[in-house]
C-alpha cells in the first residue's frame, strides 16, 4: 500500500524554493508630474526577480487591479467607538465589493521574452497586446490614450532596516535556522520592542556576531523562548540599544518591475470627480494543468500580438492560475497579516479587519512603551509601562481600547507639500489605510504615502510613526509622519546608534522621468 | 542531441545540490539547515530513483547529523518519513514522538494518519486526513484521502478529491501532477477502465517525461490489454534503467502470461535472489512481495505464509491479512485462510482483487454461494478482473 499512495514521494516534505518570483514586494503609486495632455497616474508593482533581473518566469501571471472614486467623506465624525469603526469597514467592504468594479492590467511573458499585456473592464473596453520587455513603451489604446510602460529589471525601489524591524518583532526566521516543524516559532513571544531588552540574548545585538541576523543564522536553540526581565538594556553611558541600524537590507539588490504611466482619462470616464485612484497587485502562478496544454495558447497570441478581447476571454484565463502574492499598502503584510499566506487577500482583507485591531494592540504594548523610554509621546495607552510587554489579544474588544487612539488619530504630515491643489483633503487616519489594503493614490496630493506611495517615501519609518502621539510636539513642530526621521531628534535622544530607524534614501537616486525607478545594478 | 527528459533534469540538478551542500556538511560546526537539506536532497533524490542503497545513504546522513547536531525536529520528521517509506511503521511512529513538533506539524499528522491506514485503524485514518485538510487542504492531502475513499469503494468521491488535488498543483509541481495523473489511471485500472487509464498514464508523461515509474504503469496496462509485444519492450527498457526486483518479477509475470514460462524463468529468479538478499539483510520492504511470489509464481504454500506472517506483525492491515489468508489457501489451511479472509474483508475495503480472492477462499472451503457473491462484487468493480493483477 505504501508503494500506490505515498504523495510524500513525490511531493516535497520541506518547501525547497527559496525566493519565488510569485513574491511581491511593493507598489507605488502617484499623480505623475507629466501632465502634459492630461492628468497621469503612475503605477509600479516590484517583484522577486526570478529567474534573474529583467528576465520573467513564464509561468507567472501578474494583475495590477485599478480602480478610480471620489475621494471619501470624512468617515463617523467624532464617534471614536468600536462599533463605528466596524460599522466603517462594513460600508468600505460594501464599496470595494458591491459598488466599485475593478479594471485590471495583466501580464504574462513567454520564453522569447516577448509580454503580453492585457487591459481589462476599462472605460475604452477591453484589449491586449504583445510587447517588448526592458524597454520603455508607448502602448496605443484602442480608445486614443497613449500608456507608458516598462516591464523589466530595476534595482529594487523598496530601502529600509529589514533586519531591525525583525528584531523589533523578534522574528526568528531572520536569525535562527527554525525547524519547519516548529510553526510557532516564528514570531517569539518576547515583548516587540523598539529599545533592546535587558537580557534579550536571542535578539539583541552580539558585537561578537555582528552580522548575525544580516545573513547569517545560528540554529535556534531549544525553548523556552521567554524573556522574563523587567527593564530596557542600558550602555555604561545610559544609552539605550536601538533595534534598528538605519541601514538599507536592499542595498545592492534588484528586483522586477511592471511600470505603468497612465491616464486618468483611461482609467475613469469622470476624472474630474474620481479624484482617487485605488490599486493593488497580485501574483499568480499558472495550475500544472494548464501548462500541459500552454502551446495552443501561446500561438493564439502569437498570431494576435495586439487583439480586443472580451471579457469572458479573460476570465477563463483566470481560472487557468493559482492567487500565490497581494500586495497593496506596505507593512499591511508584514506588520499587520503576520505573513500568513491565508491572509494574501488583496484589496479583499475586510475579515482582517478584527484581527487588525488586535494586531495593532499587540505592537503598541511592545512599541508604545519603547517610545516613551525615549522620552516622546506615544498614541498607545501602555498605562506608564516603563518596558515593552508581550501582550495577545483575543477579541477586538479587549484590545481597543488601548489602541484606540492609534486607531483615529489624524496623521499629521511634516508641512502643506503633499497637498498640491489646496483642497479641504482631511489627513488619514490608520485605520482608513490598511483596510482594505489598496494603495489609494489621491490625485490632489503628491501622492505622498499615506496618499499614495511615492518612491522616495520612508515608509517603514512612517509605518512606526503611527505609535506616536499626533498631539504631541518636537522641537516646537508637531509630530507627524516624518519625526521619526528627524536626525536631531535622535541626536537628542539617549540611545545608540544615534540614526533614523531607516535609511533616508534609496542606495540609487531615482529617475526623474519615466520609469522613474533606478537602473538595475 | 536528445533533449534531456524533465526527469533526467530533475535528476541533474538534484545532483548539484547534493554536492554543493555536501561540501557544507563537511564543515564544524554543521547548522541545523544545511544537514536537514542535505538529507531531505539525499531522500529526495532516492525517492527518485527508488534505489534501496539510496535510501540507506539517506539513513546514514540523518544518523549522523542527529548525532552532531541534536534531535532537530525536521530532521525527526524526515526519518520518519524514511521509515515509513521503508514500511518500518513502529519506528516511523517513534520517530514523530521523539522531539516536540513534528506531530502536531501538519505533514507529522497527515503521515500519523498514514500509519493509522497501513496499520489497519481505517476510521482513525479517515478522521486524521479530513482534520489535517481542514486546515491545510495541500494537493497531497487531497490525494491521500482521495486513496482511502478509492479503497472504501467510494469511486466519485475519489475522482472528485483527485481532481481537487490537481487544481492546488502549480506549474512548479509537474511531477507531483504526474504522480496524481497516475493514481487517478490506477482507479481506472482498478475498475476496468483501460481506455481512461491509458489516457492518463499519457497525460502524466507529458507533463513529467521520462520518469520510469509512468513508463512502468504503462507497461503494466499494456500486459493487461493483452498488447504482449509492447509491454515486454517496455518493461525491458525500464528494467535497464532501473534494476528493481519487483519490476523483474512484473516482467517474468508478463512472460508467464504470453505462456512462455521459460523466458519468464531468468526473471523470476532474479527478482527472487533480490528479494530474499534485501530480506535477509533485515529490510522488510520486499515481504509482501515474496508473499505474492511464493504465492502465485512458486504457488509454494509454506514459503508464502512464512513471509505473509513477517509482514503482517509489521503492517496489520486488510492487504496484509488478506495476503496471508491467500497463502495459507495456497498452503492448504483453509480454516485459517476463511479467518483471515474476514479479518481482511471486516475492513470494508471494496477492491476487485480482494473479492477474487475471497471468492476463491470461499469456494474452496465449500462455502460456494458466498464465493459467487464475492465474484459478482468483483465483477461488479471491474468486469475484467481476471486481467488485472494488483498489489492489494
Amino acid at each position: 500500500m505504501a508503494d500506490h499512495n505515498d504523495p510524500n514521494a513525490v511531493n516535497s516534505i520541506f518547501s525547497d524554493i527559496d525566493v519565488s518570483a510569485a513574491d511581491v514586494y511593493d507598489m507605488f503609486g502617484f499623480p505623475s508630474d507629466n501632465t502634459a495632455g492630461g492628468e497621469k497616474v503612475v503605477i509600479a508593482l516590484t517583484f522577486a526577480s526570478i529567474p534573474e533581473t529583467g528576465v520573467f518566469d513564464t509561468d507567472m501571471l501578474y494583475r495590477i487591479q485599478i480602480t478610480a472614486h471620489p475621494r471619501a467623506a470624512y468617515p463617523s465624525g467624532d464617534d471614536h467607538s468600536l462599533e463605528a469603526l466596524l460599522r466603517y469597514f462594513d460600508a468600505v467592504k460594501d464599496k470595494y465589493l458591491v459598488e466599485l468594479q475593478a479594471a485590471e492590467i495583466r501580464v504574462t511573458v513567454d520564453q522569447d521574452g516577448g509580454a503580453r499585456v492585457a487591459f481589462k473592464d476599462f472605460p475604452g473596453g477591453s484589449f491586449s497586446t504583445v510587447v517588448d520587455t526592458n524597454e520603455v513603451l508607448i502602448i496605443d489604446t484602442p480608445d486614443g490614450h497613449s500608456i507608458k510602460a516598462f516591464l523589466g529589471g530595476r534595482d529594487d525601489a523598496f530601502f529600509n532596516d529589514l533586519p531591525g524591524f525583525f528584531r523589533s518583532i523578534n522574528y526568528a526566521p531572520q536569525f535562527y535556522h527554525v525547524p519547519h516543524t516548529m510553526i510557532e516559532a516564528r514570531e517569539l513571544p518576547i515583548p516587540k520592542t523598539l529599545l533592546e531588552l535587558e537580557g534579550n540574548d536571542l535578539f539583541n545585538f552580539d558585537p561578537n556576531n555582528p552580522k548575525h541576523g544580516q545573513g547569517v543564522k545560528k540554529d535556534l536553540p531549544p525553548g523556552p523562548w521567554m524573556w522574563d526581565g523587567d527593564r530596557y538594556l542600558k550602555d555604561e553611558n545610559g544609552n539605550f540599544r536601538f533595534v534598528y541600524s538605519g541601514k538599507d537590507a536592499q542595498a545592492g539588490r534588484n528586483m522586477n518591475a511592471l511600470i505603468f504611466e497612465i491616464p486618468l482619462s483611461f482609467i475613469t470616464e469622470s476624472p474630474a470627480e474620481d479624484r482617487v485612484v485605488s490599486t493593488w497587485g497580485e501574483s499568480w502562478v499558472l495550475k500544472a494543468a494548464n501548462k500541459v496544454e500552454t502551446i495552443p495558447d501561446r500561438l493564439f497570441w502569437l498570431e494576435h500580438p495586439w487583439a480586443l478581447l472580451d471579457a469572458v476571454t479573460l476570465d477563463e484565463e483566470m481560472k487557468k492560475y493559482k492567487l500565490v502574492d497581494t500586495v497593496g499598502q506596505p507593512f499591511a503584510d508584514a506588520g499587520l497579516s503576520e505573513r500568513e499566506d491565508n491572509r494574501q487577500l488583496g484589496a479583499n482583507n475586510f475579515w482582517l479587519a478584527p484581527h487588525f485591531i488586535k494586531r495593532l494592540a499587540h505592537l503598541g504594548w511592545g512599541f508604545g512603551p519603547s517610545i516613551s523610554a525615549l522620552g516622546l509621546h506615544t498614541s498607545f495607552d501602555h498605562d506608564n509601562s516603563p518596558v515593552s510587554v508581550h501582550k495577545k489579544y483575543a477579541t477586538p474588544i479587549e484590545a481597543f481600547p488601548r489602541a484606540k487612539k492609534t486607531l483615529f488619530q489624524k496623521l499629521n504630515m511634516p508641512d502643506d507639500t503633499w497637498n498640491t491643489s489646496g483642497l479641504d483633503i482631511h489627513l488619514k487616519r490608520p485605520f482608513e489605510i490598511f483596510v482594505p489594503n489598496v494603495c489609494a493614490i489621491d490625485m490632489d496630493t503628491t501622492g505622498t504615502w499615506p496618499f499614495g506611495r511615492r518612491l522616495e517615501d520612508q515608509v517603514a519609518t512612517r509605518f512606526l510613526s503611527m505609535f506616536l502621539d499626533m498631539g504631541a510636539e518636537f522641537n516646537g513642530k508637531q509630530y507627524n509622519i516624518e519625526t521619526l526621521n528627524d536626525q536631531s531628534l535622535w541626536d537628542q535622544a539617549p540611545i545608540v546608534p544615534k540614526t533614523p530607524p531607516n535609511p533616508l534614501k534609496n542606495d540609487k537616486e531615482f529617475l526623474d522621468n519615466f520609469p522613474y525607478l533606478a537602473e538595475p545594478w | 542531441m536528445k533533449r534531456p527528459s524533465d526527469y533526467e533534469i530533475e535528476l541533474e540538478e538534484t545532483d548539484r545540490e547534493i554536492s554543493r551542500l555536501e561540501e557544507r556538511t563537511d564543515t564544524t560546526p554543521l547548522d541545523a539547515a544545511t544537514a536537514t537539506r542535505y538529507a531531505y536532497r539525499l531522500y529526495h533524490r532516492a525517492s527518485l530513483t527508488e534505489n534501496y542503497c539510496e535510501f540507506e545513504a539517506v539513513e546514514t546522513a540523518i544518523d549522523d547529523a542527529i548525532r552532531r547536531i541534536s534531535l532537530w525536529p525536521d530532521l525527526c520528521l524526515l526519518k520518519a518519513h524514511l521509515d515509513f517509506k521503508l514500511h518500518r511503521l513502529a519506528k516511523a511512529r517513534q520517530d514523530l514522538e521523539m522531539v516536540r513538533g513534528p506531530a502536531d506539524f501538519p505533514q507529522g499528522r497527515a503521515l500519523k494518519a498514514d500509519l493509522d491506514l497501513q496499520e489497519g485503524r481505517y476510521e482513525d485514518a479517515r478522521r486524521g486526513y479530513e482534520s489535517v485538510i481542514k486546515e491545510n487542504p495541500t494537493w497531497d492531502n487531497l490525494a491521500r484521502l482521495a486513496y482511502f475513499k478509492a479503497k472504501m469503494g467510494d469511486v466519485e468521491g475519489a475522482e472528485q478529491l483527485y481532481v481537487e488535488a490537481q487544481e492546488e498543483i502549480t506549474a512548479k509541481q509537474m511531477r507531483s501532477y504526474a504522480w496524481v495523473e497516475m493514481q487517478r489511471g490506477l482507479l481506472d485500472l482498478a475498475h476496468g477502465r483501460f481506455d481512461d487509464a491509458g489516457a492518463h498514464y499519457e497525460r502524466a508523461g507529458a507533463a513529467y517525461s521520462g520518469y520510469w515509474l509512468i513508463d512502468q504503469h504503462i507497461a503494466r496496462l499494456l500486459g493487461t490489454q493483452g498488447r504482449y509485444a509492447r509491454a515486454v519492450a517496455l518493461y525491458e527498457e525500464i528494467v535497464a534503467r532501473v534494476p528493481r526486483p519487483d519490476l523483474h518479477q512484473a516482467l517474468g509475470d508478463l512472460y508467464v502470461s504470453m505462456g512462455e514460462p521459460d523466458k519468464a524463468r531468468s526473471w523470476h529468479e532474479k527478482a527472487l535472489a533480490a528479494y530474499l538478499e534485501s530480506a535477509e539483510s533485515g529490510d522488510v520492504r520486499y515481504l509482501h512481495h515474496l508473499t505474492d511470489f511464493y504465492s502465485d509464481v512458486r504457488e509454494d504454500g509454506a514459503e508464502a505464509v512464512k513471509w505473509a506472517r513477517k509482514d503482517l506483525d509489521l503492517r496489520p492491515n486488510y492487504s496484509t491479512q488478506a495476503a496471508l489468508a491467500w497463502a495459507l489457501y495456497r498452503a492448504g489451511q483453509l480454516a485459517k485462510a476463511l479467518d483471515l479472509m474476514h479479518m481482511a474483508l471486516s475492513s470494508g475495503v471494496r477492491d476487485a482483487r480482494l473479492f477474487v480472492i475471497a471468492a476463491e477462499i470461499h469456494q474452496a472451503s465449500g462455502r460456494t454461494e458466498e464465493g459467487r457473491q464475492y465474484l459478482r462484487e468483483a465483477a461488479e468493480i471491474n468486469p475484467y478482473y481476471q486481467d488485472v493483477h494488483v498489489h492489494l
